[in-house]
């Protein structure tokens, strides 16, 4: 630029150089074509370097832009995984006998799956449901409370990931209008009034439907079926919180739909389901893990079994201990790249759902029970065998063979750290030394 | 006026057909016979004003069988047609006055003609007409009073004409006649006299001489008065009131419009807009809707005007609307029909009162409420609910727009979609809160990066709209956690002070060794010529030559030049020496070690290593030898002004000596590369006694090699030997560290780094080794840490006891989270940063720093982010280059 010889050119270039220049050329010619007395042979394209751009400027690291379009890109690292890490590690003594843990955790397994009985009464009610509901998609009649585009099963149903005792299975309506709640309500209502007729012919008992913040749920006696309801996606915006459902259930529902559809795609191994089940019932049964939700489960699942440089799948006790280490080792904390969520945009991570407390605590509990776990404990933390009546044993010292396994405090604190708070480090060291 | 009354008549008329039975109808048709037959008596008997009375009676001939066929139902029409009978006796038989009745009948009869019972009525008052001046006006004197009786009353009225029909002269039956039919119009036609002046029509009434007999025919059985006007349509209380209405500016107004559409022409057009009326006869009341009338029909008005005019026997139009602008509307309303179907009925909720009656709806959509089951319909069909229904909850709902409304309608779209996409980024930024936190926190002291100065070229060839995870590959902003970790590693970093006190002690110690070394090996050479003493080994490694001491930490060899250089390195080579079966020197050179190879050492660090290889194994004797010697060496080296005083300790169990200043000790530990041939030195020499001990050389040898791996692998890891530092205090500051040795310590540490796959900056290391541990790598069941530097499988951690592995792991494990929560600080032992003051993150594209470019010196050195955040600035700033281009 320096080399521009032209006031006029000067001036006109000036006038982009914050914004826009790939256009400097043009620029350059149409002056010149105005001028006439220009020597544009001395811009040259490399030494031009504008980017068009129209608000602010990408380069500085977010700096001048609006926070709306700064690229997701959270400059964050995998945490260290230890099935990766495999090279800079070699083991250099011999692995430890698993077997007991294997064991454990099939047995765990068998008594997690639900029984055929339970299969089939599920089936029949979501087979049922389906067709009223594929009734109404095609042919709604005099049906006017909503006009439905699409029914989907999803979750654990679709998946084959239900659990014993849990005969919920899930189904996703996707509505072409909005999903207001008088709509639900007399979706509702159709249903059940058609589902009626239907389980009447059958000569089968009544079911019956409430409807929900999400939607609503069909019970029959032994089984039931969440109608989740979801509208089309460019109605999202049109969503009001007074008015329809929520924008964040409407949406979750809509990611549900995506979700099934990558499980059916990339989770079907069976070794996945059975890890599934077991990181969900370990997960409701300790109070810090509970707030992980099934998607983040079945992407930590996935992970522990697939993600490993032979692409093999792994052992079930090699991902279990895996998937308790990587929580352990704050893959769902802040700051890490935890697990991308395949079925969000770019960068999204399936953790950050949690609050950041949640987050604390589920790292401390995983912590703890990955201790646990180490010194023997395997049969407390997979439920095989309650603990002390039925304690939860992340939050208690226990005593393995002599070494003292302790509870770790929480991290989080809500207000940025006063200085001279104690520090909460020695807390753990201080009850193992007790 | 008459136009007017016409036209409200015919409607009458054709209402009444419409509403009454067949017999009405019948009547009506006997009507359409009567005209012609009327017109022709008429036209024999002109000549007599009297003939009319034949006529007449032929006519009501007619008439009669139809009147007393359908007693009130005619009576109604016939009120109507009164209206309009009497104004044209009003208007035309008035003033042009009795003597030509003829003329003013067939004018005014006419258009009457069209509906019979106008024309029966004009027979009747022309006639009254006629003989205005007789007796007549009698008969209008009894005009005010009125039945109540509606229903009998009309038949009463027209039995009474017909009766009189046989003696026609008589004005009393005429007048009764009058009387009966159109009391209400006679009100009218006083005031039309009044006005006219013609004659007093109010004398007329007060002289009440026919009075009293009109009177006595009507049973009245709740005799009641009623004042009605006709014009306003409305009922008096009494005759004052009445008389006042009629006086009334309202009235006269009403008058004034209703003559002026008369003579204006066209009924059709009179009245209403054009638009999409629909007029109530009854009430004369014009809705804009059919809703609108449907809820007037409704309304209590209405009611009251029905009400009274049934008891005044008037004619009740049916509820159907009088639509205006007929054609017009006709297709509107069609298409209306069509289309509008009330949507949403789901939204409207009732509240319901204590009756279980709806009381009032409530739409839940456009949040307001109506009390009117037919205002809901009627909401319910609006262009407002239904746009809320299509916004709300039906998206492809059509509804049709108005053009007029259109360009409102672009603007308000406009704005509908700057408002939407402001919630939807407000919904996505509550998504991102998080994140976006957490950004700012990890990028937090970007600033500090960015403001080093002119970026590096690479970052001028990409395109950064796009990615800025690549501009960022090469150079990673500072996050919070690089800033704490850098200035704890520079308060543990030591000083420059005792850095070189250490050189200079370990300088001196190495080469006071080398003299020493010198010495032994010349004692070697004279005392036993006999051997063949050559030196072939030599630690020449990169050493350059002239090298005083092991400053670069390699070995430090004690040969000479002239003592051969096979190029060897380390104690490989060393343990050919002896094949080679060259006499070598004693102590053959000397490495640092430990720390101070590892440039590991940290403040308060006094105590550096260093290891002599000796060609044999080193004994006791060498070791007293040494340090015999050794202070004899030293003090030689010091310079003259160096007052320190160095002491030479004798460790024999550490198979070492010690020299120390006073503050700084150098551990210097003698050891040989044939310690590791146990078969060599099995049984054979086993003049052990004298050797020291075994485990102590192999040590030594072992942090030789040590050294060597940590130069060779860690050292060129990124980040590596800073967080090994904060590692080494971290072990030396919390007892659960303190078992972890160093040297696992740093196999840790280089493993972790070396696993990441790229650079990683101060803050990402460390806490990456602390997931590491977190996630139980140290553990029983962890693979343990294999020492490259042993042939052999060999866990460098050694035995750690299964309590001291559960509480490294714990302690990880708090320190992960406690980073993970921004109290890196904690973790560290050190007082939290303050935040950069320039505040990177979130906050800084709002408030962006306005930046010189003094040190940006050309334009396309500058950064690409300059944007415009300081574009005037720029601006001037080239401004005032630009002379210097010209230049």
């Amino acid at each position: 630029m320096k080399k521009l010889q032209s006031t006029s050119l000067n001036f006109s270039v000036l006038s982009f150089r914050s914004g826009v220049c790939v256009f400097v050329i043009c620029v350059c010619e149409c002056v010149a074509a105005i001028s006439g007395n220009l020597r544009i042979t001395t811009v040259k394209n490399s030494s031009i370097r504008f980017i068009i751009k129209g608000r602010g400027m990408p380069g500085r690291g977010g700096m001048g832009r609006p926070p709306f379009n700064r690229p997701r890109v959270l400059m964050l690292r995998p945490p260290f995984d230890l099935i990766l890490a495999e090279p800079a590690f070699p083991r250099c003594k011999p692995a430890p006998d698993d077997t007991a843990l294997t064991q454990a955790l099939l047995k765990r397994h068998a008594e997690l799956c639900p029984t055929p009985a339970e299969q089939a009464a599920v089936l029949s009610l979501v087979t049922k449901l389906q067709t009223v509901l594929d009734n109404l998609v095609v042919a709604p009649g005099d049906f006017a409370a909503c006009q439905l585009e699409e029914v989907r099963q999803v979750g654990s149903y679709k998946k084959g990931t239900m659990m014993a005792c849990k005969n919920v299975a899930d189904i996703v309506v996707i509505m072409k209008t909005l999903p207001t709640k008088e709509a639900v309500e007399g979706l509702s209502n159709k249903v059940n009034e058609e589902l009626n007729k239907l389980m009447r012919a059958e000569g089968l008992g009544n079911v019956s439907s409430a409807c929900h913040e999400r939607g609503f749920t069909v019970t029959a006696a032994s089984s039931a079926v969440r109608v989740l309801v979801t509208t089309l996606h460019h109605n999202l915006r049109k969503l009001e919180p007074e008015v329809h459902l929520d924008y964040k259930v409407i949406s979750s529902h809509l990611a549900a739909i995506r979700h099934s559809r990558w499980f059916e795609e990339n989770a079907h191994h069976s070794s996945i389901k059975v890890l599934i089940r077991l990181l969900r019932d370990m997960c409701a049964r300790h109070s810090g893990l509970e707030p992980l939700t099934p998607w983040m489960i079945d992407l930590l699942a996935h992970h522990c079994i697939m993600n490993n440089p032979a692409r093999q799948v792994l052992p079930i006790n090699v991902a279990f201990r895996r998937a308790l280490s990587l929580l352990a080792g704050g893959l769902f904390l802040p700051g890490c790249a935890g697990l991308p969520d395949p079925c969000e945009a770019a960068h999204a991570r399936a953790h950050t759902a949690l609050d950041l407390p949640a987050q604390d605590h589920a790292a401390a509990t995983a912590q703890t029970l990955l201790r646990v776990v180490a010194r023997g404990g395997h049969r407390y933390v997979l439920g095989l065998q309650a603990f002390e009546g039925g304690k939860d044993i992340s939050t208690e010292i226990t005593v393995w063979d002599g070494v003292v396994v302790s509870p770790l405090a929480p991290a989080y604190n809500e207000t940025p750290e006063p200085m001279d708070t104690d520090e909460k480090e020695d807390e753990g060291p201080d009850g193992v030394a007790a | 006026m008459a136009a007017n009354n016409y036209f409200g008549f015919t409607h009458g008329g054709t209402q009444y057909g419409a509403a009454t039975a067949g017999a009405a109808y019948g009547g009506q048709t006997g009507y359409a016979v009567a005209p012609a037959a009327t017109a022709a008596t008429y036209g024999t008997q002109r000549a007599a004003a009297t003939g009319y009375d034949t006529a007449y009676q032929a006519a009501a001939a007619t008439q009669a069988a139809h009147a007393h066929a359908h007693a009130a139902a005619a009576a109604a029409s016939a009120y109507d047609a009164s209206k309009s009978a009497y104004y044209q006796q009003a208007a035309a038989a008035y003033p042009s006055a009795a003597p030509q009745p003829q003329p003013a009948y067939d004018t005014t009869a006419k258009p009457a003609y069209s509906t019979p019972a106008t024309y029966a009525q004009n027979n009747i008052i022309i006639q009254g007409g006629g003989r205005a001046g007789a007796g007549a006006k009698a008969a209008y004197g009894s005009v005010y009073t009125a039945t109540t009786a509606a229903a009998s009353y009309p038949a009463q009225a027209y039995t009474a004409p017909a009766a009189q029909q046989a003696k026609p002269a008589t004005n009393r039956g005429n007048s009764a006649y009058d009387t009966a039919l159109y009391n209400a119009a006679t009100m009218y036609v006083a005031q039309q006299n009044k006005t006219a002046a013609n004659t007093g029509w109010k004398n007329y009434n007060k002289s009440g001489v026919g009075a009293g007999q009109a009177r006595r025919p009507k049973p009245p059985p709740k005799a009641q008065q009623l004042h009605y006007c006709d014009v306003c349509r409305i009922s008096c209380a009494g005759p004052q009131t009445y008389k006042e209405h009629l006086e009334g500016q309202k009235h006269k107004k009403k008058e004034a419009a209703a003559k002026a559409n008369s003579s204006g022409g066209s009924g059709a057009g009179g009245r209403g807009s054009g638009g999409a009326a629909l007029r109530c006869e009854l009430c004369d009341v014009t809705c804009t809707g059919a809703d609108a009338y449907a809820a007037h029909v409704r309304g209590i008005k209405h009611q009251k005007v029905v009400k009274l005019h049934t008891m005044l026997g008037k004619p009740i139009p049916s509820t159907e609307p009088t639509k205006l602008s007929a054609d017009k509307e006709g297709e509107k309303e069609e298409d209306d029909g069509e289309e509008v179907q009330p949507v949403g009925q789901d939204y409207i909720e009732e509240i319901r009162g204590d009756d279980g009656k709806p009381q009032s709806f409530n739409c839940k959509l456009c949040d307001c409420k109506f009390n009117d089951p037919n205002a809901k319909e009627m909401h319910m069909k609006g262009r407002r609910h239904r746009l809320q229904y299509k916004k709300k909850v039906q998206p492809d709902l059509e509804v049709k727009v108005k053009p007029s409304m259109h360009q409102r309608k672009l603007a308000e779209a406009k704005a509908q979609r700057m408002l939407v996409r402001d919630e939807m980024w407000a919904r996505r930024r509550m998504h991102e809160g998080i994140e976006d936190d957490e950004r700012a926190y990890w990028e937090s002291g970007a600033e500090a990066w960015w403001a080093r100065g002119p970026l590096p070229p690479h970052m001028h060839h990409h395109h950064h709209g796009m990615s800025m995870g690549y501009g960022n590959v090469g150079r990673r902003p500072e996050t919070s956690d690089d800033r704490h970790v850098i200035a704890r590693h520079a308060e543990i970093y030591p000083e420059e002070q005792e850095l070189q006190q250490i050189q200079r002690v370990v300088s001196h110690t190495e080469k006071a060794l080398k003299s020493l070394s010198d010495a032994l090996a010349e004692q070697a050479q004279s005392k036993g010529a006999a051997k063949p003493q050559v030196k072939v080994e030599d630690k020449k490694d990169d050493k350059p030559e002239g090298k005083e001491d092991g400053r670069d930490n390699q070995l430090f060899s004690f040969m000479g030049e002239g003592e051969g250089n096979n190029g060897g390195s380390g104690e490989a080579n060393a343990s050919g020496t002896a094949a080679a079966g060259t006499v070598a020197r004693a102590l053959k050179g000397v490495m640092r070690v430990g720390l101070l190879a590892k440039g590991l050492l940290l403040r308060g660090d006094k105590d550096v290593r260093l290891v002599v290889l000796c060609h044999d194994r080193p004994t006791i004797t060498l070791l007293k030898r040494v340090a015999a010697d050794l202070p004899q060496h030293l003090h030689r080296l010091k310079a003259p002004n160096d007052e320190s005083k160095y002491k030479v300790d004798l460790l024999p169990a550490e198979g070492a000596v010690q020299v120390s200043d006073g503050t700084v000790n150098v551990l210097v530990s003698l050891t040989s590369a044939v310690m590791r041939e146990p078969a060599e030195g099995g049984d054979a020499k086993r003049d052990d006694k004298d050797v020291l001990p075994r485990q102590k050389c192999l040590d030594a040898l072992a942090a030789l090699r040590h050294a060597k791996w940590f130069q060779a692998r860690a050292a060129s890891l990124q980040s590596c030997v800073i967080i090994i530092r904060i590692m080494r205090d971290l072990c030396r500051r919390i007892p659960n560290w303190t078992p972890l040795n160093p040297y696992a310590m740093e196999l840790l540490v280089s493993g972790v780094m070396q696993s990441a796959g790229g650079a990683l900056s101060p803050g990402e290391a460390l806490r990456r080794v602390m997931e590491a541990v977190a996630g139980g790598l140290l553990l029983e069941q962890g693979p343990g840490l294999r020492d490259p530097c042993e042939k052999e499988l060999v866990d460098a951690l050694g035995n750690l006891a299964p309590q001291q592995r559960e509480d490294l792991t714990a302690s990880a494990q708090q320190f992960l989270r406690q980073i993970a929560f921004r109290q890196i600080h904690k973790v560290l032992d050190m007082e939290p940063l303050p935040k950069l003051k320039t505040g990177g993150g979130a906050n800084s594209w709002k408030f962006p720093r306005k930046r010189r470019r003094s040190h940006t010196d050309h334009d396309h050195d500058t950064p690409n982010g300059e944007g415009k955040i300081g574009r005037t600035e720029e601006i001037k700033a080239e401004v005032a280059d630009k002379p210097a281009i010209k230049k």
